[in-house]
Formats: C-alpha cells, structure tokens, sequence
C-alpha cells in the first residue's frame, strides 16, 4: 500500500522568482495491485508526485510511505517506465532490459534468464540483439517496460509511458499493458495526460488541478475487466471520459483566468 | 564529376594525388630553382640509405619508445582526469583554471622550465610531449561526460545503480564520441611534440637526426627524415582513427537523448 500524506513540493526558480509550487497538500493511498492513474493539465505535479514515490526526489513537506516504511530513495520494490524511454543507445535490447538485474547484483545467468522471460512477455523475442535505434517508439518503450518488469517490482511507476508513439500504436500497449499487469498482479502508478487511456486502463484516477497541484478528485472506474478494446465504446467509458473533461476544463479555465487576472495587474 | 569520382576506391584517389605530387616535386626539382628542393628521384634515392643506416634505425627506436611512454601515458591519464572532471563538480572547480592556463601557454613558453627540471633527455621530452597532449584528452573528455544526459543518470538511479555501474554503463560509453575525437586530436600533437622536443634537445631521436642534418645543409638527408616523420604521423591518426570507428561500432550512439 502507498500512502501520501499531506504531500507537497516547492521547486526553487533561479533569481528573484517566487518558489514554484509544484504539489501543495496531497493526500492519497493506493492499494496492493490498484491500477492508479494521475491525470490532470501540465504543470500540475502528476509526475513529480511520481518522482517522489520512486525515490528520486523528496517531498518539501509531508510524507510518503510504502507499506508503512517511509519513502527514503530508490527501492528494490519499484521500477519506473519513463516517458522518454531512457534506453542506452549503446547497449542491445538483451543489455538494455538487463540493467536493472545488473544494478541489482543479481547473478550473470539469473540475469539472462529473467531478461529473456521479460522481453517475451512483451512481446520483443527475436529482437534482443537489436539496438533501440533499430526499433520503432513503440518497440522501444517494450523494451523500457520489459526492463521495468524484469526485477518484478512490486510498484511499477509509469510516467506518460505512451505520449510519445502514435495513437493506434498506443491502443495496442495499453492492451498489452492490461495483459502483462494481469499475470504479474503488480500496483501501477500511471501518469497521463490521456483522458481515454486513464479510463481504459485504470481502476481509480486522481485528476488534478494545477497552480499549486492539488487532487480535485478521485474516481472510480467501474467498468468490469478484462477490457476488451470494444469497453472504449461502452457508455459509461464516455461518461467518465466527458466528466474528468468537465473536472480539468474547469481546472484550465480557472487558470486562465487567474493568468489574465495577472496580466491586468 | 562527383558520381564518378564516388565510384573510384579512396586508395587510388589517394595514390593519384601522391603521384601528382610526385611528379610536381621532380619537375620542380630538374628545373633547379632552389638547392632546398632537390629532385625527388634524388630525395628518394637518399631515404633508402638513410633508412638502412644504423643512425636512422637507433633514432627511429628512440623517437618510437618516447612515444610509447610519452602516449599511453597522457592520453590514460587524460581520460581519468577528464572523467573525474565532468563527472564531479568539486574536481573541476579545482582544475578547471590549470587545464585552461596549460591549454592557452604555447608549449614553447613552458621549455626552459621543463629543461631546467628534467634536464637534457628524454624525462623532459615526454613531460613536453605531456604538456602538449594530456590537457587536450582532459578537455575533451569532461565535456563530453558533462553532455551525458542527466536523465540517463536518474533512470539508472531509480534501478540502484551504484555510482561505478553508472561510470561503466552510462558516463563511459556516452562521452566516447568526444573522448574519441581528443584522442585523435591528442595523437597528432602528440607526434608533432615528440618531434619538437627532440629539436630543441638536439641529440636524441628523429627531431636530433633532423638538426643535425639540416644544420649540415645536408637537403636530401633532411628531407629523407621528414618524410618518416610524416608517415609516423599519418600512421599513427590511422591506427587512432580505425580504433574510433571500431568503438563506436561496439557503442552505437543511436540518438542519445542530449542535455547537460
């Protein structure tokens, strides 16, 4: 289970800026083998609360805990799918998913073993030897996912895993994504600006508001699964979709108006 | 005219040009404009009895070994430095100035100094040959560390990479291309001082052979030497160029995600 509580984070600006606030006050506890999404306009502190239960940045105030141990760094218990995949160039696809077996010391012919069963199971057999240069973004990001799952976290945090590929390609990962999450039953964290894709994938969405990022609520996802692509046509699907809509246009608005408010001063 | 030259192997574009220049060096010779440049026939004749003679092969040996210490030496040293450099703040703040005060002296200026203190031999040579090559790899090399994206950094962080892993994994191979570039660039100065040096102290190696030769106006002997300088020197790039693409085949650099 992963508790936030009363999570926020400042960003200090260079010169004479204000502070930015990124987080202000977020609460917020995710369940063994939940499928949470974070969705909410850019600049909310989606990812940056995603950051703070991976490990690689600490809160300003509050505190994060996993399994009632507080959030301290980087863990063996979560692994992060990033946006921009972050694959070595310079390192096959066998190398790239090898890494964080590797990191985690564990031994030469495990390692091998476990990368191989990773890459199966999205999907990438016949491609280990390929460089990710040699690989479409789709392709890529399995091959970031498959590092992920390869040192079985418990947690997996995915940050816009699939902003950066086209749209039918995306349809096809997120069915996968469901796929591969129902054999390994891990917790996912998956930050969006996809109204569609939280829906599709998740079991609960926190939608954010911004200036300073605050939850402005959380849903639940009923529709059952497994969800097949036709779930997307589902009334209910559209009605989700249309009311996060009605949450974060009111959220951009309000923005905007304060900017304009700003810019009368 | 460009489509058809693309199909020519590059050897014998390369040897072309050398004949043409053969043949302007031996027209310009037979018409004796200048005892400096004698013909070439006579040049050539002249570097095969250089070549052979007992004088040449202990020069060439010396100028060789320097090179042998005076090389691995500054370019190892330069990488580890180079390294620690783009990858710790704390060591750049401290060496930052001296690598830019020993890059903007001419190596000219440090020479009294280095004589003084290492005397006429060759420790001063490959302090010189140092000085002229160790501050080229440094720079190079923590820029090119610097240019590893952070991002690459964090990822390997969130898996717990240590701080060597990351050194091997990512820093290492990411700033190759750079550190590969000053190694090529290093190598050429560094046969250009070995050279230099040899000059000034005047006894020792081909840099020695060549003063003495030249002091004795002996035209087709000096040219003789600088012509096995020449193919020390194209040598040496090649073999530094070959290694390059080897490593850069071993480390394909795809489309790195860049930063600082």
């Amino acid at each position: 289970m992963i508790e936030v509580q009363g999570v926020g984070r400042v960003f200090e600006r260079g010169g004479h800026q204000e502070p930015f606030v990124a987080l202000d006050d977020v609460t917020l506890t995710i369940q063994d083998q939940e499928f949470m999404s974070l969705i909410g306009p850019s600049g909310c502190g989606k990812t940056t609360l995603l950051r703070m239960i991976g490990g690689l940045i600490k809160p300003s105030s509050g505190r994060i805990s996993i399994d009632g141990n507080p959030v301290k760094g980087p863990g063996p218990d979560r692994a992060i799918v990033f946006q921009n995949f972050l694959l070595l160039p310079w390192a096959n696809v066998l190398s790239n998913v090898s890494f964080g077996l590797e990191a985690r010391g564990r031994r030469r012919k495990e390692v091998r073993e476990l990368a191989l069963d990773a890459i199966a199971r999205v999907g990438l057999t016949g491609f280990e030897k390929n460089y990710p240069h040699e690989l479409s973004g789709g392709m890529q990001q399995r091959v970031g996912l498959a590092r992920a799952l390869a040192v079985s976290p418990k947690i997996l945090l995915m940050d816009e895993p699939f902003a950066s590929v086209d749209a039918q390609t995306r349809q096809i990962l997120q069915e996968d994504l469901l796929r591969v999450w129902r054999g390994t039953k891990t917790t996912i964290v998956f930050v969006t600006h996809s109204m569609e894709e939280a829906v599709y994938l998740s079991d609960r969405i926190a939608v954010f508001s911004r200036s300073p990022g605050q939850i402005a609520e959380v849903i639940d996802v009923q529709i059952p699964r497994p969800r097949e692509d036709s779930a997307r046509k589902t009334s209910e699907f559209t009605d989700l979709t249309g009311h996060i809509w009605e949450q974060l246009r009111w959220a951009v608005e309000e923005d905007q108006h304060i900017e304009r408010a700003a810019a009368n001063e | 005219m460009t489509s058809t030259l693309s199909r020519v192997p590059s050897w014998a574009l390369v040897l072309a040009s050398l004949a043409f220049g053969a043949i302007v060096w031996e027209t310009v010779g037979q018409l004796g404009f200048s005892l400096i440049f004698p013909p070439l026939s006579d040049v050539m004749s002249t570097v095969y009895e250089v070549w052979t003679s007992e004088r040449f092969r202990d020069a060439l040996t010396n100028t060789l070994t320097t090179l042998a210490i005076g090389w691995p030496l500054s370019v190892g040293l330069g990488l580890i430095v180079g390294t620690l450099m783009g990858r710790f703040k704390v060591v750049e703040w401290a060496l930052d100035i001296y690598v830019n005060v020993f890059l903007s002296i001419p190596l000219i200026a440090t020479i009294p100094i280095i004589l003084l203190l290492f005397g006429l031999g060759r420790p001063s040579i490959i302090v010189i040959v140092f000085m002229a090559t160790f501050f080229q790899v440094v720079i190079n090399t923590s820029s090119g560390v610097r240019a590893v994206a952070a991002q690459y950094d964090e990822m390997a962080r969130s898996f717990g990479a240590n701080e060597f892993q990351r050194m091997v994994r990512i820093t290492i191979p990411g700033a190759l291309p750079l550190m590969l570039t000053g190694i090529r660039i290093a190598t050429g100065r560094c046969v250009r001082a070995v050279i230099f040096a040899e000059q000034i102290i005047s006894v020792i190696g081909l840099g020695g052979l060549l003063q003495s030769y030249g002091g004795a106006l002996r035209v087709e002997e000096t040219w003789a030497i600088i012509i096995a300088i020449a193919i020390i020197g194209l040598t040496s790039m090649e073999i530094v160029r070959y290694l390059e693409g080897v490593m850069l085949r071993v480390f394909p650099q795809g489309h790195q995600i860049s930063g600082a």
